[in-house]
């Protein structure tokens, strides 16, 4: 601007000066800037969600092997009674070869060249929760010993991850459970039909497994614990939050102590979710001695976590609701209390739920308090029976039972992780789809 | 009395003082309802409000405070002589609370006789076998002052409960007896019962100081326990951080810290640009079409959980950048040894951070008057001129503000730096080394089976508070910075 | 024309409401600066004066709404058929019961047209069962002038009507709780010409058996609803007296200079 010689006024305006061409050249780059800001953003999150589903979707699919197998009477049950109690007696150890064997005499019947002779070198195929599973068959029916059923049996992880494209013939050579050749065999089985992939619903509605087993985990226990958490959290932040709300922003006169829990509330919104953790585990474990690892004491500190948000969102909501129907409800002679509940909260109760919502799909997310009242490290493998077990029996939540698979050594567990972040995300993204909805439905403009 | 019963006789109770203080208000008024002050239920309302809520509070309260005093009285029968310190001790009156419920088990199922249980010595049966056929374990074998303690214990508890259930009983029945009693039909029920109701909302809105006061006594009382136990000033001025469960520890904060602040740097330097640019762009270029499509997408980055985000730095982004910066990588530069670095955490944070950034300047920039604006564009000065030279001068106290609190964000900040900064605590300029952070080890000294009373355990107290600290600083004082921004404009 | 006026001073021996000395402050604002007034039973008495004069802050005293403002504080004495409405021991909420409001801006509750006449008398018990209810609905909107267009359609909501309806329905919604005094705080502002008529002549209609105060800016208005007139000026209560002496008299001359266009 101090030359003054070089002036937009000595130009035409038709033609652009020097100064002005370099001007909206840095005005272009400018706008650059900010769309190249907004197009990595979105990358990242493509990136995000892509990475997501590539790795998460394969644990939704599982191998399974089909195999008849025959329920040898001499094994199984030595008596011949078919007593409960006697049967009760074999253990699993006691079906393994029965498996063994009936996967042998399936491939020599496929008449596929293998070089392995002992039934127990087939054994890697199949995972080791397939012997429970016929056990727990039997038991059910007596009546089938000595018959051949035919059972649908998880394959083992490392075939599961070969047909998947995770376990390579590199990766197997430096692997002790499971051999090339055993590869070889699974390829045949599968061109024959005996493995193959279906839907994974173990996934979704099991246990988790021990570390061993990957193919077996799944997230259906750490489900129910995230819901009973979310129970607890539903009844006491929503009444607590609505309460307190109310208090703060229809009666509470200025004086210090409110001016205190205002200052409070604004600063718990941010304080970190770890120290929610610390205070659950010295308070609720420690001091009151509530069981670790419990869903209530979960629903307890992600409450309190969640209260601000509540708090928040319905202040803002009740101070939505126009003053002419407080000054109506009042002017015919109904009490501050009556004005409230009668007429400010109603109109105000869209806005509180869509709140209340977002705050419980925070909180279905958070893990880091989790870790700290002891829901991460418990293999959640029972689920609880009555509801009282629901809340009170050790078990985990959806985000401590992805961190607790991402921490296990074998990568088959990853793919496990990836899986249960999408059912997670699935859990969010309905929570606000149905919070979006009902503002729309509900909004009112004054 | 089991508290159920007790429950269940106080709800009986109250119910039924709804509809007597009910009914006489109705028949003080001669039936006729328009002589009452109030809705009859009101006067219903005010019987049941003074029958539950005082009972309900004592109860309450005795809940609380009668384990403590139980502790206290067994605790007195353990001589010093038998514990080392105090952890010792806090282990062994663990013991007496485990035996006390022990035994309760027992004559609950009727292994024991009542009168069995209280005449227990340790030298007439093997409590240990005993509590173990009811399914509680012992760890060893019990000392007599220990046996002796947990019989005190369950005396005092046992005691107390039948106290307490008369102490409640007589509460509500006083109660019920006052409230109905005053019906009558000039009694302003409602007003009653509307300051009860207030009390309640004020109980609720008072529940968030009473979470601050629970964080702050349970950090500070672990801290001074931790201090006790190791010097305050050590731990803040110490270079290394190794701790080891046997003993002889070295615990300084200050390679947590420098890890801490290295990854929030990182994050910052990536989520800083990216989220102002992207408010920019969004408040003083984007069509309502470009916004309303990018704003929400940024959301969806905010409402991903940081399990996610820490999964995809572990898994996605470690390997990833190892394949560049690692050894015999794209670079060949071999500075990256694992996958776990300050890097990989502070670029997955930087993302997590962009919409958190964006958002809150996005909020700061349209707040700055459009006047301001108009002067600018009427002295011919471009859009990018006018962002620069006016619109960001006069939100930079916001935008600092807002880059704080996304500063007390990355600090607090614990599963993106569990998964993908590693555990090592180093004090090392090289970004591409795992180093660790505050909020980490706060999670491995806490989790596992560790003894809450060794100084490994209550490092994380002392770690807690000094996290709480700086992120309570720093909120407050971008809270401070933000609202006197806000007021210059309004 | 003449025997009207005899009337009406028959009617002022009977003071409703009396207020003495009363000052009211907005936290450091001094609002109402020492009024004291007496309202006759069966009239309607008109509030006029420029902006921020006070009158609608005095008449909100008169049902204690005021209260709701944290900041506000009312000194001075105001008695309802000499009960002191300021005594502690008064419960405002049912003072309100007695001294309905209607306000500037049409507010009916966004329920049905039933629903808001109804809450009323089912808050304050005055139905024992729905036919009673009923009834009292059924004529409250008839006094309200409104029961012709609404009687078919109880169940829509009352934000539904029209804007003179809608005032209409809240001056009903008033009557309901069976009030002694009604105060109008310029219940026409929001009203078009037609609308304002309709309000206007249910106004000169339900003097016949309440006091009614209105607050209004419309010295046209004052003119033709109202037998006495309050001129109030920065808080201060100027001149009152019979609404014809007021615009035809007036005996102050900060009256004379606003009746005529000069202030406000």
């Amino acid at each position: 601007m101090t030359d003054t010689t070089a002036g937009p006024g000595k130009s035409s305006l038709s033609t652009l000066d020097p100064r002005t061409r370099k001007r909206n050249a840095a005005e272009k780059r400018f706008r650059a800037y900010g769309i190249a800001a907004i197009a990595v953003s979105l990358l990242f999150l493509a990136i995000l969600l892509g990475t997501i589903i590539r790795n998460g979707l394969p644990a939704f699919q599982q191998s399974f092997i089909t195999l008849p197998v025959l329920l040898d009477e001499a094994k199984l049950d030595k008596n011949g009674n078919r007593d409960p109690a006697d049967l009760a007696k074999v253990t699993t150890f006691g079906y393994g070869p029965l498996i063994d064997k009936a996967l042998q005499a399936h491939v020599v019947s496929l008449g596929i060249d293998s070089r392995f002779t002992k039934p127990k070198e087939f054994n890697a195929l199949l995972s080791s929760s397939a012997a429970a599973e016929i056990r727990d068959y039997v038991l059910a029916n007596p009546d089938s010993i000595g018959t051949t059923v035919e059972f649908n049996l998880l394959a083992a992880s490392r075939v599961d991850g070969y047909l998947k494209g995770r376990v390579s013939r590199d990766s197997v050579a430096r692997d002790k459970s499971i051999d090339a050749e055993h590869l070889d065999l699974v390829d045949a089985l599968r061109d024959d039909g005996t493995i193959r992939k279906g839907f994974n619903w173990d996934f979704i509605t099991g246990a988790d497994a021990s570390e061993s087993r990957p193919e077996q985990a799944g997230m259906g226990v750490a489900m129910l614990g995230s819901f009973f958490m979310m129970l607890v959290v539903l009844a006491l932040s929503l009444p607590i939050g609505v309460a307190a709300s109310i208090y703060l922003e229809e009666f509470a006169a200025k004086n210090w102590l409110n001016d205190l829990i205002e200052v409070n509330i604004s600063n718990l919104a941010a304080v970190p979710s770890i120290v929610f953790g610390i205070l659950g585990l010295a308070v609720f474990i420690q001091f009151a001695h509530l069981p670790q690892s419990a869903p209530l004491v979960g629903g307890l500190v992600l409450t309190l976590m969640t209260l601000p948000t509540i708090i928040i969102a319905t202040r803002a909501s009740l101070k939505a609701v126009p003053p002419s129907i407080r000054d109506a409800a009042l002017g015919v002679g109904a009490s501050k209390m009556q004005t409230v509940f009668h007429h400010v909260l109603p109109l105000a109760m869209p806005g509180i739920l869509t709140g209340t919502i977002i705050g419980l799909a925070q909180a279905l997310g958070e893990t880091a308090p989790l870790l700290l009242i002891g829901m991460v490290g418990y293999i959640a493998s029972n689920y609880p029976t009555s509801i009282a077990e629901g809340f009170l029996n050790p078990n985990s939540a959806m985000p401590a039972q992805i961190y607790e698979w991402a921490k296990r050594a074998d990568p088959a567990y990853y793919e496990r992780a990836w899986g249960g972040i999408i059912v997670l995300l699935l859990f969010l993204m309905a929570m606000n789809i149905i919070a979006i909805l009902l503002r729309r439905k509900f909004e009112r403009r004054w | 009395m089991p508290a159920t019963w007790l429950l269940t006789l106080l709800l009986v109770l109250s119910t039924a003082g709804f509809g007597l203080g009910r009914s006489r208000a109705l028949a003080s008024a001669g039936g006729n309802h328009r002589d009452l002050h109030s809705l009859p239920k009101y006067y219903g309302l005010n019987v049941l409000m003074k029958t539950l809520g005082p009972a309900l509070l004592l109860l309450v309260a005795w809940v609380l405070i009668q384990p403590m005093v139980a502790q206290n009285r067994a605790q007195s029968l353990i001589p010093d002589s038998i514990y080392a310190d105090s952890g010792a001790l806090n282990l062994m009156m663990s013991d007496v609370r485990r035996i006390a419920d022990g035994l309760d088990i027992a004559v609950g199922q009727g292994r024991l006789a009542g009168d069995a249980a209280r005449g227990l010595g340790s030298a007439s049966t093997d409590i240990r076998a005993l509590l173990g056929e009811v399914g509680v374990a012992l760890g060893s074998d019990v000392d007599p002052a220990v046996l002796a303690a947990a019989q005190r214990y369950r005396a005092v508890t046992s005691t107390g409960r039948l106290w307490m259930s008369i102490a409640v009983l007589a509460v509500a029945c006083i109660g019920f007896a006052q409230a109905f009693l005053s019906t009558k039909k000039d009694l302003r029920a409602r007003n009653l019962v509307e300051r009860g109701m207030l009390w309640i909302l004020f109980g609720a809105a008072s529940i968030a100081v009473l979470t601050t006061l629970g964080i702050v006594l349970s950090l500070i009382f672990n801290t001074v326990e931790f201090f006790r136990l190791y010097p305050a000033w050590d731990f803040f001025t110490g270079l290394t951080w190794s701790p080891s469960f046997g003993g002889g520890s070295e615990l300084g904060i200050l390679p947590l810290l420098w890890g801490t602040l290295y990854i929030s740097v990182i994050a910052l330097a990536v989520a800083v640009p990216i989220g102002l640019f992207a408010a920019i762009y969004l408040s003083e270029y984007a069509g309502p079409k470009v916004r309303g499509v990018a704003k929400p997408l940024l959301e969806v980055l905010a409402g991903i959980p940081t399990i996610v985000y820490g999964l995809f730095a572990l898994l996605t982004v470690g390997p990833l950048l190892v394949e560049i910066f690692g050894d015999g990588g794209l670079l060949g530069v071999g500075w990256m040894k694992g996958g776990t670095a300050v890097m990989t955490a502070g670029l997955v944070m930087g993302v997590m951070l962009i919409p958190f950034v964006s958002s809150l300047s996005d909020d700061i920039i349209n707040a700055v008057p459009q006047s301001l604006r108009d002067g600018s564009y009427g002295l011919g000065a471009t859009r990018s001129e006018t962002v620069r030279q006016v619109v960001l001068p006069a939100a930079l106290p916001g935008i600092v503000g807002a880059i704080l609190l996304a500063a007390s964000r990355a600090i607090g900040e614990t599963m993106i730096v569990v998964l993908g900064a590693g555990a090592a605590a180093r004090l090392s300029m090289n970004p591409f080394e795992a180093m660790t952070t505050v909020t980490a080890k706060i999670v491995s000294q806490l989790t596992g089976d560790a003894d809450f009373a060794s100084p490994e355990a209550l490092v994380a107290f002392a770690l807690g508070m000094s996290l709480f600290v700086i992120t309570l600083g720093l909120n407050v004082f971008a809270l401070y910075i933000v609202r006197k921004y806000r007021e210059q404009y309004e | 024309m003449k025997d009207m006026l005899i009337e009406e001073r028959a009617a002022m021996e009977d003071v409703k409401i009396s207020a003495r000395d009363v000052n009211v402050w907005y936290g450091d604002n001094h609002a109402i600066k020492d009024v004291s007034v007496e309202i006759a039973d069966k009239t309607v008495t008109a509030f006029i004066g420029p902006s921020g004069c006070g009158k609608s802050t005095f008449l909100r005293c008169i049902n204690r709404m005021n209260d709701t403002i944290d900041v506000a504080r009312v000194e001075g004495t105001i008695t309802l058929d000499g009960q002191d409405i300021y005594d502690p021991k008064v419960d405002p909420v049912q003072l309100r019961a007695m001294v309905g409001m209607v306000f500037q801006k049409p507010n009916p509750f966004p329920k049905s047209i039933y629903d808001n006449i109804a809450y009323g008398p089912r808050i304050h018990g005055l139905a024992k069962n729905k036919a009673e209810l009923d009834d009292i609905v059924e004529n409250s909107l008839r006094r309200g002038a409104i029961w012709n267009e609404v009687k078919d359609r109880l169940n829509e909501p009352g934000t539904g009507l029209s804007g003179g309806q809608q005032q209409r329905l809240c001056i009903a919604r008033a009557i309901a709780t069976e009030p002694e005094v009604l105060l109008m705080d310029e219940p026409c502002s929001a009203l078009d010409p037609i609308a304002t008529a309709q309000v206007e002549e249910l106004i000169d209609e339900l003097r016949a058996s309440y006091s009614v105060i209105i607050v209004t800016h419309s010295m046209q208005q004052a003119a033709r609803v109202s037998q006495r007139t309050a001129f109030f000026h920065l808080g201060s209560l100027v001149e009152y007296g019979q609404t014809d002496s007021i615009f035809t008299n007036p005996d102050d001359p900060r009256t004379e200079s606003y009746i005529t266009g000069r202030i406000g």
